[in-house]
């Protein structure tokens, strides 16, 4: 007799078809870094506005919608960093004191620690701004880094360099399109106040030497306004009157590679002009973990790092602890 | 309540009255269903007179009836139900709304059972503004609670201030709160301060740089096809080249403090490693590539071969 088959029927679940990003650059080969921005604990609203902005910041390669749940702990996060081939954590954790910043390398570590001393959200820097700029296609490409006055030799700036270095995908002078350059994030080392500032800036280039007016109307579309102008002209002879930071735009040119755009030829120059995005952080470093959030410290910006030893201090300490027994010993046999 | 019972009937408790009530209220929701129909028209005015004088003899009489018979209720109750609807007034009923319009017709509310008809409309309205025209004469003490309508105003006073200061502690404990969750968050300014200023042109310097080497790198491949051998060769040689000369202007450079990171970099972990070895002069040219495994965590931007790294500026920013 034919045995009754289980009546659980099972639920035919539609494979989501995922356009799925490339685990490898197709043109330089490199291994294109991946990262997860979550919490750890219950923040209140402004951080958590913080952690949205820098989602968003990590742009293209981040999980932008990341669900995280009360009981999620970082190993939850690392087993799916593995399949997901996600490289690099960023956490956001608040104490009484202050919010931290923890930025690690999966799934190994080493994981660093940043007080964060403060915080401007990117809705803030908007508001500052009389004409905050957000072009469509500005999160689609990663944003260039870098890193400044870090070069002061001592070993845990250098591993932070590495670390903010290697978190976004590397670029191909050779074959890079100027137009996915978009973005840069900028970090600062102050010497004297050991402070990292972290800033976000939007990439604006703009043809030198041509009057706003013309390139206004190159760029709109719009028929200009000719009211007050004699001759047509006069539209183009007539020099608008020049903006202050038209003088200290001559460190600021660049000849592109190439067109980009409608209004920036490669023939002609082109001024770089940044506008801030945001989040703006004010970073503190106060700790490098070996592993991921666990395992010996190597740095920590106040010596005493709560019970928590390195390893080669604990080696030494079990030494001595040998050598303490082997005296004892000798004194045993003496008697 | 017992001021109600009195007005109405005389002698009676109220609760029984209470009772008596309800269940003519259920009594007239299954007459409005029956009779809805035709027989409005025909009750006239001795007709009512009728009805009200077996309403009232209905009242005075089944004092002790717990439940009196749906028929008799029935018929009892329709006269006033019929009431209801016409918004006449009986001579008693009214004359007792006239008495002490007010008072009734709050106590029937509270009740639960609005029975709006049984005051003729224009009385009911007169009566309603007579009560909120006293209302509004009333002077109001400035007293912080206002008008209360309590006996108890002390304990009520007391009531109130205790809400009010517990209120107060929880706004209190509500704000501290929030204050340490915004630890931290500044509101940036409207001007770009000099720091600000001088972060921007150190990110200006870095942008301009990438762009001048990519410009260099990809001008250099500009007139010739990848796809023929001959160029292909070509270009090879060139970037060679072009790395080489890089690479010696960075290395005769301290670390240099503005670093470009965005060119890619030796990785900490060895991710990559397995690429590198695919480009032609892998190990060969670089002295210092002897130790490659410990140099891929000191060094920062310069050991990748092929490709040109942009790392440079030897300006000191501080």
């Amino acid at each position: 007799m034919a045995r009754f088959r289980n009546k659980k029927k099972k639920v035919f679940i539609k494979p989501v078809l995922k356009k799925k990003q490339p685990d490898v650059d197709h043109i330089t080969g490199d291994k294109i870094p991946r990262s997860f921005v979550f919490s750890r604990g219950k923040l209140p609203g402004s951080l958590r506005q913080l952690q949205a902005d820098l989602r968003k910041l990590m742009l293209p390669y981040t999980a932008l919608n990341l669900k995280e749940k009360k009981r999620n702990n970082i190993k939850d996060f690392l087993n799916i960093a593995g399949p997901m081939g996600v490289t690099h954590f960023l956490m956001l954790s608040k104490t009484a004191t202050a919010p931290y910043l923890r930025v690690a390398r999966t799934p190994q570590g080493p994981t660093l620690t940043f007080k964060i001393q403060e915080y401007s959200l990117a809705v803030d820097v908007a508001q500052s701004q009389v004409r905050p700029r957000c072009p469509q296609d500005l999160f689609k490409n990663s944003p260039l880094i870098v890193l400044s006055g870090f070069g002061t030799g001592e070993q845990h700036l250098k591993l932070t360099t590495i670390m903010f270095q290697n978190i976004f995908p590397a670029i191909d002078v050779n074959t890079v399109k100027l137009s996915s350059c978009q973005r840069i994030v900028l970090l600062n080392y102050n010497k004297e106040t050991k402070l990292i500032d972290f800033r976000h800036y939007s990439i604006r280039l703009q043809p030198v030497g041509i009057s706003r007016k013309i390139r206004k109307f190159v760029q709109n579309h719009q028929v200009p306004d000719l009211r007050s102008l004699q001759d047509v002209s006069d539209f183009v002879t007539k020099a608008g009157y020049g903006s202050e930071s038209e003088a200290d735009e001559e460190a600021a040119t660049v000849s592109l590679a190439s067109d980009l755009g409608r209004v920036n030829r490669a023939s002609t120059k082109s001024a770089v002009k940044l506008q801030e995005i945001g989040p703006r952080l004010t970073l503190h470093l106060i700790k490098i973990e070996e592993g991921l959030c666990s395992g010996g410290v190597i740095f920590s910006e106040y010596e005493n790092h709560g019970g928590k030893k390195t390893q080669q201090e604990q080696e030494q300490e079990q030494e001595q602890e040998e050598e303490e027994e082997e005296e004892v010993e000798e004194e045993m046999v003496e008697d | 309540m017992a001021e109600e019972a009195h007005t109405q009937e005389v002698g009676k408790g109220p609760k029984k009255r209470r009772i008596g009530h309800k269940k003519g209220s259920k009594g007239k929701k299954k007459l409005k269903v029956f009779q809805g129909n035709g027989e409005k028209v025909k009750v006239d005015k001795k007709m009512q007179k009728l009805f009200h004088k077996r309403a009232r003899d209905y009242n005075s009489d089944d004092e002790d009836e717990e439940e009196p018979s749906p028929v008799t209720k029935d018929r009892n109750y329709q006269p006033r139900y019929k009431n209801v609807f016409d918004g006449k007034s009986s001579d008693e009923e009214g004359e007792e709304h006239q008495n002490d319009g007010m008072e009734n017709e709050a106590s029937e509310d509270e009740d639960g059972e609005i029975q709006p008809g049984i005051t003729k409309f224009m009385e009911g309205c007169k009566a309603f503004r007579m009560a909120f025209k006293k209302i509004l004469k009333k002077n109001v003490s400035d007293d912080l609670l206002g008008p209360v309508l309590s006996a108890h105003k002390k304990l009520l006073a007391e009531k109130l201030a205790e809400e009010d200061a517990e209120r107060k502690v929880k706004g209190e404990a509500k704000k501290e709160k929030h204050l340490v969750g915004e630890k931290g968050h500044v509101k940036p300014a409207n001007f770009l301060d000099s720091h600000e200023k001088f972060l921007i042109g150190v990110a200006t310097k870095g942008v301009v740089k990438l762009f001048n080497a990519v410009n260099k790198a990809q001008n250099a491949q500009k007139g010739l096809n990848p796809s023929r051998f001959k160029d292909a060769k070509a270009i090879r040689k060139r970037r060679k080249d072009a790395f080489f000369s890089e690479l010696g202007k960075t290395s005769s450079q301290a670390p240099g403090t503005l670093t470009m990171a965005s060119t890619s970099t030796g990785t900490v972990d060895g991710e990559t490693p397995s690429w590198a070895p695919l480009h032609d002069g892998y190990m060969l040219t670089n002295p210092k590539l002897k130790n490659w495994d410990k140099m891929q965590e000191t060094t920062v931007a310069d050991d990748d071969i092929g490709r040109m790294s942009s790392d440079s500026s030897s300006e000191d920013v501080d």
